[in-house]
């Protein structure tokens, strides 16, 4: 009986002892992956945002800068739900910055062969600091992800937020300019903007820069560092367009449509989701903007009011700009002709002459919109763009302000950013609003407050950023 | 020579004494059923001559001619006495023994104790209790019957969850469901979602759902962590032991056959009070499409052009009860079942066939269950014996109720309005496949909404689930005391799922579907080592010591179809996009086990055991942890001799344990992962390759750098009493336990570049007591009434988190409503408040529109009870037995955005106070922006944008209520024909019943819904949240059991 026992006890030891070890070194995810490709992580990096950009951003807030007459789930009342933008933030930081940041420590590890995968993530991390600081103002950036060093990062002031985008902006411009090109990593795979040419991303990354010294030249002296930017690279021709292209196919159709063909079926023209808001309506129509009629469908009708939906027997945005494969647009050059009559006007002579700018921006935004952009459905005759060109003669600085707010027609934040910065168009106060004015910013996510510490406490939502001050 | 006269002095004593014997038989059966009792102690008094019953109970045993008595004996049965005469045949009836309460308990890895050696608290539920109200999911059954469980359930949804928990919950990760056991091995209570548990919920039950009741020996639900120490970590909360039938003889030796049929109805529980004075529309204004917004002009037989869904001219009236009832079907559910069984010296085996087929108030919804047990075992030999059971259960459902929101198949309370007569949806359909009967658009003829019997048979939310239970287990016995098991099991589940919208679909247009097969498998092996002696007649022990493995392993692949062709074809080749997903996980735990038991003449028992387990989901070099409990039980009665018919029993018990818990696979790396989806608001996404290009991203959870095992330390004391011979039954228990290092994907902030961080945090203590009463106040002749009163009390407080978050999201759903952990407190409810004045606590109107300011999102109150209660009587007289069970749960808040809907949308009769007229909120103040506030002065518009506004910037607080509740919770008759009707038929039992369940709401503040309805599901933590949940539903049924 003992050698049972033995025998049954020896046994069970045995079978724990030589077999637990590797049977327990089961731990790995076979369906991941230790390592990634940039032409893997970049494609993840710009669509995520671009989709969270159009269907979080771009179907809720452009009417608070009033280029919409009314969303769903609007905070233009001035009541921001918590929530609203806390998908943004966490988009912004942990997948765009985050993901960027391992892409950026690979390449720059890598050395000057792979400048250009560095130089691709430092500007899209402009971007997004830009964007950040356009909605919350005090943001992390000098401690931001950088989980080891810092796990509750220090927010930081608009003014140290613009400054470090102009700052990563030189940098991505450096890195592209000391590039290695013999060997340097194919990147045109995964750079769904640009393919792979890092002489656009120079242009895009110069073209970022002068928007933050834009913001900043509201509050502070950059005038010089203007005049340096001025001298570098920008965007020219619609082919500089930063942009991401959506095929309109399942799976990859800009969200604005996608979200009247899931919902409601049909077109904008037919379901009456998006309308122009009164201040587009008003600068594209009764001016006889040649954009007029590709932008705003039934414009013999008037627009709805800031608060109403498109009807039937109102005019409605149109089906050219509402399309599945209408492209996200992150810059235009006509963005950058207006910042330099902007600053011809306002006495910065590196800019050139206003004028010359002024038709510049009208010339490349209507050529935009009659042709360039792409998957066009519409199209504007030179020769009418050239009349309205040549009728709009010498701008006023409201002319310009003006321009820039319809040229960013579609940019959700570019457009808010300019009427903050500019106070024109002017914006009424949406009725059965909750604040004095038209919203200023968003309260921080209940995610980051919980979660830090450091974060400020939040500010009404109509009090002005440091930017507009 | 010695020799041979000894030989010679032997012979002749044993046949003096052959000749002085004769033989006695009979048979010992069951009082409570005429079953035999196998191993029944048969001793002639004052001898040590005895045998045992056979597996029929029947024995024969040889004893003196003249006289003598027998003793019978059997753990929990009352011993008797009984004179032999000169009778050759006795037969006897045994009963259960209330006074030595000898009951039998299944513990920890299926081994049985007498109750009275058990140090901690377990109760027990009879099989009886399971089937006198049948439930398609067994976690319904143990409603109000057991002490310190709460069951929540998502509503009247057929196929849908029920979740248990034990003694409040202990884990912030989500790790507070049981574990449940059944024939010793561990099976898997998982409900896996198809998609969101918010947005268009389809609640599919959960694991354990498919567990037959008519299959069902015993349920022995363990509490605390030294009931469930052996079970290692995954019983950190509780353990449900499920013991299933095996065979037995029939009298006579002949098999046991017995068929059971139940029918059951189902209709609304509770109808939300309606408002019938008004029609859809808005300011009075009649308009035919304003479907669940009944702000119109009042009804009074007016004539209005176009009525609504027909567009004919006709008189505006109102329907009854706003048509629910003319929407909402008759449920009818019938079990039948089938088994038999037998046994004999060496063998037993039991088959059991049993098909539910149910139908459910949802107009198309269905549940179909067929499931085959058969448990067989052989004894080999004196030393050898083996036994399997395998149980196969195939389950179908379809027409799931979807709820939640942001979904265009969800049909809520809130979509019945006054002067929409369901019945002209009843065609939804025309030749060409439109859906017709539903606003459509005038362009291009688009439904803007849905019919609901298009939803409802177009649209498919079907499951369909095959599971294997299966176990083997061999005993060798090679001699007195020392016994070898081993026992391997499995559970195999294939689960398929198909949600479609069929093209057509008004907010889902273009359909899509989405193609889900999960497959869960789970293996567990035991080797067991056990020896039991008798020191001395006082002093006896048994000691254990044993060796486990579990794999578990979960595989699920995905279709996801969009923009089809042909409207109702789902394949991947009639869409434009296909997305496929995959997902995969393995895991193993190895476990070294050991208890030793010390029992001091039977009054005073000493447990200890030990466990160590190591795991594959923790650091390799660290994967190994350690856990000991300590319990004792003291029948002070017995060791100080002091039972009498006052008190006739009383124990005192004591534990003390403390267990580990492992994490789940592949937290440890940081891994990039292959990306299918961008996503976006709405569910707007976005699919990779995007312009040909796959996408990979990092992981957002910063992975853990020494990882420790959870930690449960369980305190348990616990006293149980019997009064008055028995007549009295009094348990009481006070437990604490504490729930440190929570393996847990810490909030970090995003701004870090991480969302998460895994790592130890938190600690979770839950402390209470149970007090269960048991009596039986009357017994006369033959009727006996039984009552029992069970109560319970857990505070389960989030003590700490970590030193740098504020709270944890347990659970979200829309509009801020979610359901979270904040130190100290427990469980809480996170909305949206109205503004209040701080110093008065009234709320701030604003004054250009006299409504109510909405606040800043903060705790509003705990979802959890304060106390649970149940109350169960029985009734007895001769053959029939009258049953009944009312529960309660007392304390927590629930926010139910049904009657959000019904009050919003102006459906509820409360809405009809100052319909036409208008009011000022007096409850409210006004800011007069000097620091002042006076009384609000400022009417409001009219009373509709009174309510429409009452949730304006996602304000919950007008529809967060109490969630006590006191319910009729089941009623059963049942009427067991007397033997003597039946003799000389084939037929040896008959019993008829009568049952009903969720029969009455006694006590709600909840108005219009019940208030059990919960949005989540058993697979998350959502307590107190409903959203346009299926409404539950009152059951009738009568049941038949033949026997023969």
């Amino acid at each position: 009986m003992k050698k049972i026992k033995i025998l049954i006890l020896t046994a069970v030891v045995l079978f724990a002892g030589f077999s637990c070890e590797e049977a327990l070194d089961i731990n790995t995810d076979p369906l991941a992956a230790t390592s990634a490709d940039p032409n893997a992580v970049l494609p993840y990096v710009l669509v995520q945002y671009s989709n969270r950009h159009v269907t979080e951003l771009g179907s809720r807030i452009p009417d608070v800068s009033q280029y919409f007459s009314d969303t769903f789930n609007s905070p233009k009342n001035g009541t921001t739900s918590i929530f609203l933008t806390g998908n943004t933030w966490r988009m912004m930081y942990t997948q765009v910055l985050g993901n960027l940041s391992l892409v950026k420590a690979d390449a720059l590890a890598a050395g000057a062969t792979s400048n250009n995968v560095a130089a691709i993530a430092t500007t899209m991390e402009a971007l997004i600091y830009l964007e950040l600081t356009s909605i919350w103002e005090d943001v992390p950036f000098t401690e931001a992800v950088n989980a080891q060093e810092f796990p509750a990062p220090q927010f930081d002031s608009q003014e140290t937020v613009l400054r470090g985008v102009v700052a990563l902006c030189d940098e991505a411009v450096d890195l592209i300019n000391t590039r290695q090109e013999a060997g340097e990593f194919n990147v045109s795979n995964g750079d769904l903007i640009f393919g792979g040419d890092m002489n656009k991303w120079e242009k895009f990354a110069n073209g970022l820069q002068l928007r933050a010294l834009m913001m900043l030249r509201n509050q502070t002296g950059v005038d010089a560092e203007i005049a340096n930017v001025l001298s570098r690279p920008l965007p020219e021709t619609n082919a500089d367009a930063a942009k991401l292209e959506y095929s309109g196919q399942a799976g990859a159709l800009n969200a604005l449509f996608n979200l009247i063909q899931t919902f409601f079926g049909g077109t904008n023209e037919t379901s009456n989701v998006y309308g122009p808001g009164p201040p587009l309506y008003d600068l594209l129509v009764p001016t006889g903007d040649p954009r007029a009629d590709v932008i705003i469908a039934r414009n013999d009708l008037p627009g709805p009011s800031i608060d109403a939906f498109p009807s039937n027997s109102t005019a409605v945005l149109s089906n050219d700009v509402i399309r599945g494969d209408f492209p996200d647009v992150w810059m235009l050059p006509a963005e950058i002709d207006f910042y330099k009559a902007e600053l011809s006007l306002k006495g910065v002579g590196a800019a050139g002459d206003a004028t010359t700018n002024y038709a510049n921006g009208l010339q490349n935004i209507m050529t935009w919109y009659g042709g360039d952009v792409p998957g066009a459905t519409a199209s504007i005759a030179q020769a009418d763009i050239d009349a309205f060109v040549s009728a709009a003669g010498a701008p006023s600085l409201d002319d310009v302000y003006n321009q820039e707010y319809l040229a960013a027609f579609l940019h959700p934040i570019l457009a808010w950013n300019h009427v903050r910065r500019n106070k024109v168009p002017v914006l009424e106060t949406p009725p059965n609003s909750n604040i004095s004015t038209y919203l200023k910013r968003f309260n921080y996510p209940p995610a980051e407050v919980a979660a830090n510490p450091n974060t400020p406490a939040n500010k009404l939502t109509d009090a002005p950023m440091w930017f507009e001050n | 020579m010695k020799r041979k006269l000894l030989m010679t002095v032997s012979l002749l004593f044993a046949v003096i004494v052959a000749f002085a014997q004769r033989s006695v038989n009979g048979s010992v059966t069951a009082a409570e059923d005429g079953s035999g009792i196998p191993g029944v102690n048969v001793v002639l008094k004052g001898t040590t001559t005895g045998t045992t019953t056979d597996l029929d109970g029947n024995y024969r045993l040889s004893v003196p001619e003249e006289g003598g008595t027998l003793v019978f004996s059997f753990i929990g049965l009352a011993a008797q006495e009984v004179e032999i005469g000169s009778r050759s045949v006795v037969d006897v009836q045994m009963i259960e023994d209330v006074e030595q309460l000898a009951e039998v308990v299944v513990t920890a890895l299926g081994i049985e104790r007498e109750s009275r050696n058990i140090g901690y608290g377990i109760d027990v539920l009879e099989a009886t209790e399971l089937t006198k109200a049948r439930e398609t999911n067994i976690v319904n059954s143990l409603q109000g019957k057991v002490t310190g469980v709460q069951i929540t359930n998502t509503g009247g949804n057929v196929g849908g969850s029920s979740k248990i928990t034990i003694r409040g919950v202990s884990s912030l990760s989500g790790r507070n469901n049981p574990l449940w056991i059944v024939d010793g091995v561990m099976i898997n209570n998982s409900q896996t979602m198809s998609g969101s548990r918010i947005a268009g919920n389809r609640d599919f039950f959960n694991g354990a759902a498919v567990i037959n009741p008519d299959d069902v020996e015993s349920i022995n639900v363990l509490k605390g962590a030294a009931a469930t120490a052996l079970y290692g970590s995954r019983a950190a909360a509780g353990a449900i032991v499920v013991t299933t039938k095996k065979g037995k003889a029939g009298k006579g030796g002949r098999a046991t056959v017995a068929i059971n049929s139940s029918v059951r109805f189902d209709n609304l529980f509770r109808v939300p009070d309606y408002q019938q004075g008004y029609a859809m529309g808005s300011n009075f204004k009649y308009d035919s499409t304003a479907r669940g917004f009944d702000w119109g002009p009042r009804i009074a037989g007016q004539t209005v052009e176009n009525l609504p869904i027909t567009g004919e001219t006709g008189a505006l009236t109102a329907v009854d009860d706003n048509g629910v009832n003319d929407f909402f079907e008759t449920g009818v559910t019938s079990i039948n079942n089938f088994s038999v069984g037998d046994a004999d010296e060496r063998m037993n085996y039991r088959l059991s066939v049993t098909s539910l087929n149910q139908t459910g108030i949802m107009p198309g919804s269905s549940l179909d269950r067929l499931t085959i047990g058969l448990n067989a075992g052989v004894n080999h030999s004196e030393k050898l014996s083996s036994k399997f059971g395998v149980q196969y259960i195939k389950s179908q459902s379809g027409g799931t109720g979807v709820t939640g929101a942001n979904d265009p198949n969800i049909i809520g309370l809130g979509s019945f309005s006054s002067t929409l007569d369901q019945r002209q949806f009843q065609n939804w359909i025309d030749e060409s496949g439109n859906q017709i009967n539903v606003p459509t658009r005038a362009a291009d003829g688009t439904p803007t909404s849905n019919n609901p019997y298009w939803i409802q048979n177009e649209n498919l939310n079907d499951r369909e689930d095959d599971r294997i239970l299966g176990n083997f287990e061999v005993n060798f016995k090679p001699f007195d005391g020392f016994q070898l098991m081993g026992r391997v099991g499995i559970d195999m589940n294939d689960d398929k799922r198909l949600i479609t919208n069929r093209k057509g679909t008004a907010l889902r247009i273009l359909g899509n579907f989405n193609s889900d097969n999960i497959r869960r498998q789970e293996i567990t092996s035991d080797i067991i080592a056990s020896y039991a002696r008798d020191i001395n007649s006082d002093l006896s022990f048994n000691v254990l010591a044993g060796f486990q493995f579990n794999e578990r392993l979960f595989e699920r692949q995905q279709i996801t179809g969009n923009e089809l062709l042909i409207p109702e074809l789902f394949s991947p080749g009639n869409v434009n996009q296909v997305v496929a997903s995959r997902d995969y996980s393995s895991q193993r735990l190895f476990g070294v086990y050991g208890s030793a038991e010390l029992i001091y003449q039977n009054w005073l028992t000493l447990t200890a055991t030990a466990r160590n387990d190591w795991t594959s989901t923790l650091p390799l070099d660290n994967n190994s942890y350690f856990y000991p409990s300590v319990s004792a039980a003291f029948v002070f009665t017995d060791a100080f001799n002091i039972a009498n018919n006052i008190l006739s029993y009383g124990k005192l018990r004591a534990s003390v344990a403390q267990v580990g818990n492992d994490t789940g696979p592949y937290q440890l790396n940081f891994n990039f992962f292959p990306i299918t989806t961008a996503s976006g608001q709405y569910g707007l996404n976005v699919n990779f390759p995007f312009q040909g290009q796959l996408a990979y991203a990092a992981t957002s959870t910063v992975p853990p750098a020494n990882l420790l095992p959870e930690q449960q330390t369980s305190f348990e004391f616990g006293l149980e009493t019997q009064l008055f011979d028995g007549r009295i039954g009094l348990d009481v228990a006070y437990f604490k336990n504490i729930n440190e290092n929570q393996i847990l994907a810490l909030p970090i902030p995003q701004s870090s570049g991480f969302a998460f961080r895994r790592t130890n945090v938190g600690r979770v203590d839950q402390e209470g007591i149970e007090i269960s009463i048991d009596a039986t106040p009357l017994e006369v002749g033959d009727f006996t009434w039984n009552t029992t009163v069970n109560f319970s009390h857990v505070e389960s407080t989030v003590v700490e988190l970590s030193d740098d978050v504020e709270f944890v999201t347990i659970a979200s759903a829309f509009n801020s409503v979610q359901v979270r952990a904040v130190p100290g407190k427990e469980f809480q409810l996170y909305a949206i408040p109205f503004a209040r004045d701080s110093a008065s606590g009234r709320p701030l109107i604003d004054p250009n529109s006299g409504r109510r300011i909405p606040g800043t999102a903060k705790t509003m109150g705990t979802v959890l009870p304060d106390f649970t209660a149940g109350w169960i009587n029985n009734f007895t007289w001769k053959g029939v037995t009258i049953s009944s069970t009312i529960d309660m749960r007392w304390g927590g808040i629930i926010k139910t955005s049904t009657v959000e809907g019904l009050q919003t949308g102006g459906l509820a009769a409360e809405t009809l106070r100052n319909r036409e007229g208008t009011f000022i909120d007096a409850s409210g103040v006004i800011d007069n922006g000097d620091g002042t506030v006076r009384d609000n002065d400022v009417p409001v518009r009219n009373t509709q944008d009174y309510w429409t506004a009452l949730n304006d910037g996602s304000v919950a607080e007008p529809y967060i209520y109490d969630a006590s509740f006191v319910k009729l919770r089941e009623i059963g008759v049942s009427y067991s024909l007397p033997e003597n009707i039946l003799s000389g038929t084939f037929i040896k039992g008959v019993q008829l019943g009568v049952e009903g369940r969720n029969l009455a709401l006694l006590y709600s503040k909840v108005p219009h819904i019940d208030p059990e309805s919960n949005l989540f599901g058993a697979g998350a933590d959502g307590f107190g949240i409903e959203r346009a949940s299926v409404p539950s539903t009152r059951s009738f049924g009568f049941n038949v059991r033949l026997t023969f």
